[in-house]
C-alpha cells in the first residue's frame, strides 16, 4: 500500500466519523426523529471511535458559572457600554458639523462626511479680522457718515411745515 | 438541518463568495452596534460556551472567570469591527459571530497558558467538582469517575486536537464553526477530531482495565 493511499484511507475514515458527529449534533439539536444518514454511516464507523464519541457526548458537560459572576461580569459590561455611549454623545465617534455655515436646506450632507480639520473644509467661509483697530476705525467712520447723512437729509414736506409752525411760535 | 458551517480559513479574498446576511446573530449584533448596552443578550446567550471552553482549556474555576470576563470585555469595545461572513451554503443556523467571539477567547486562553507556563501554579483537580444534586451518592460517585476518566483523556490530548474536541463536544460546533475558531481547513479539523477520538479511546480502555 502507498503512502498516499494511506492518507487518503485516513482522510476517508475522517470524513466519515465527521458525518457520523454531525448527524448526531443535528440529530441531538435540530431533528428529534432519527436521521437516516446516522444510521447508515454507523456501519462504516470504526466502533472505538463511536465508543469514545458517545463517552465524551456523555461525560464532557458543559459548566456555567456562578450567578454571582454571571451578574458581576454582566455590571461591568454594562458600565462599559454606558462609557461608549458617552463617548459617542460627546463625539468621540461621530462626526462634528459645523453650525451657522448656510442654512439648513443648502447644506450637503457629503459635506458633514468630510474628514479633516474644520478649517481645510473647502467650504468653510470665515470671517476675517485683520486687526481690533481697522475695525474700530472701520465702525467709527461708519458711524460718523451715517450721523452726517442723518442731519443733513432733505426733510419732507410735512417736516418741512412741522418745523417753520414752530419757529413762527418762538418769533 | 445540520448546523453548517461558515468560515473557510485561509480562503484567498477574491475567491471568497458574496457575503450574505445569514447570521443567526444578525439582529443582536446589529442591535448592540446601535444600543452598546444591548450586547447583554449576546453575553447571557454564550457565557455558559465560553466559560465551558475556558474551564476545559485552563482546568480551573477561578482563570476561567477571568478568561471568560476578558473575552466578553475585548468582543464589546470590538464589535464594531466585526464582520458578518455567513454564506448562503452555511443555512440558517450559522454563527460568524460566535466563531469571532471564540477566537478571542482562545487568543485570551492561550495568554492565560503563557502566562502559566512562566509561572507555574498548583491545578485543581477540575472534574472532581463534577457532581450532578439530583443523583444518589453512589451515582454521583460513578459519575464523577466518568467524567474524571474523560477529563483526563481530553487533558493528554495535544493542542489543537484538545481545542478541537472541546468545540466539538462541549460547545457543539460543526466543523467548519471549529475550523474558523481554529484558523485551520475544514479538512484539518476532520482529522484533528478523528484522530483525538482514537486517542481518547485508547485512554478510555487503558483506563477500564
Amino acid at each position: 500500500m502507498t503512502a498516499g493511499a494511506t492518507r487518503d484511507g485516513g482522510e476517508i475514515e475522517a470524513l466519515v466519523t465527521d458525518r457520523y458527529l454531525e448527524s448526531l449534533l443535528a440529530l441531538g439539536l435540530d431533528e428529534p426523529e432519527p436521521n437516516t444518514l446516522a444510521t447508515s454511516i454507523v456501519d462504516r464507523l470504526q466502533p472505538q471511535v463511536r465508543l469514545a464519541s458517545a463517552r465524551l457526548a456523555r461525560d464532557a458537560p458543559r459548566y456555567h458559572p456562578s450567578f454571582r459572576f454571571e451578574e458581576r461580569v454582566a455590571l461591568r459590561l454594562a458600565e462599559i457600554a454606558a462609557s461608549m455611549r458617552v463617548r459617542e454623545a460627546a463625539g468621540g465617534e461621530g462626526v462634528v458639523i459645523p453650525i451657522g455655515l448656510h442654512p439648513p436646506e443648502t447644506i450637503d450632507p457629503d459635506d458633514l462626511l468630510f474628514a479633516g480639520p474644520l478649517d481645510e473644509r473647502p467650504d468653510r467661509v470665515r470671517p476675517l479680522l485683520i486687526g481690533g483697530a481697522l475695525t474700530s476705525a472701520a465702525l467709527s467712520l461708519a458711524g460718523a457718515a451715517f450721523v452726517a447723512w442723518w442731519r443733513t437729509r432733505p426733510a419732507t414736506p410735512m417736516a418741512r411745515a412741522v418745523r417753520a409752525v414752530g419757529r413762527g411760535r418762538l418769533a | 438541518m445540520a448546523r453548517r458551517a461558515i468560515w473557510k480559513a485561509g480562503q484567498p479574498e477574491e475567491a471568497a463568495p458574496r457575503v450574505t446576511h445569514l447570521d443567526r446573530d444578525r439582529a443582536l449584533v446589529d442591535a448592540a452596534r446601535v444600543d452598546p448596552a444591548r450586547f447583554e443578550a449576546l453575553y447571557r446567550k454564550y457565557l455558559a460556551q465560553v466559560y465551558s471552553y475556558a474551564y476545559y482549556e485552563l482546568g480551573d474555576h477561578h482563570d476561567a472567570e477571568d478568561a471568560t470576563e476578558r473575552t466578553f470585555v475585548a468582543a464589546l469595545t470590538n464589535l464594531q469591527r466585526f464582520e458578518e461572513r455567513a454564506r448562503p451554503a452555511d443555512g440558517d443556523g450559522a454563527s460568524t459571530f460566535r466563531v469571532w467571539l471564540f477566537r478571542i477567547a482562545r487568543n485570551v486562553v492561550d495568554d492565560r497558558q503563557r502566562a502559566r507556563f512562566r509561572r507555574p501554579e498548583e491545578q485543581l483537580d477540575a472534574a472532581a467538582s463534577v457532581a450532578d444534586g439530583a443523583m444518589d451518592p453512589a451515582a454521583q460517585l460513578a459519575h464523577r469517575e466518568d467524567a474524571s476518566a474523560a477529563w483526563r483523556a481530553i487533558e493528554r490530548l495535544p493542542g489543537d486536537r484538545r481545542r478541537a474536541v472541546i468545540l466539538r463536544f462541549v460547545d457543539e460546533m460543526s466543523t467548519s464553526e471549529i475550523a474558523g475558531v481554529l484558523g485551520r481547513s475544514e479538512g484539518a479539523v476532520r482529522v484533528l477530531i478523528h484522530r483525538a477520538l482514537r486517542s481518547v479511546a485508547r485512554d478510555l480502555e487503558k483506563g477500564s482495565r
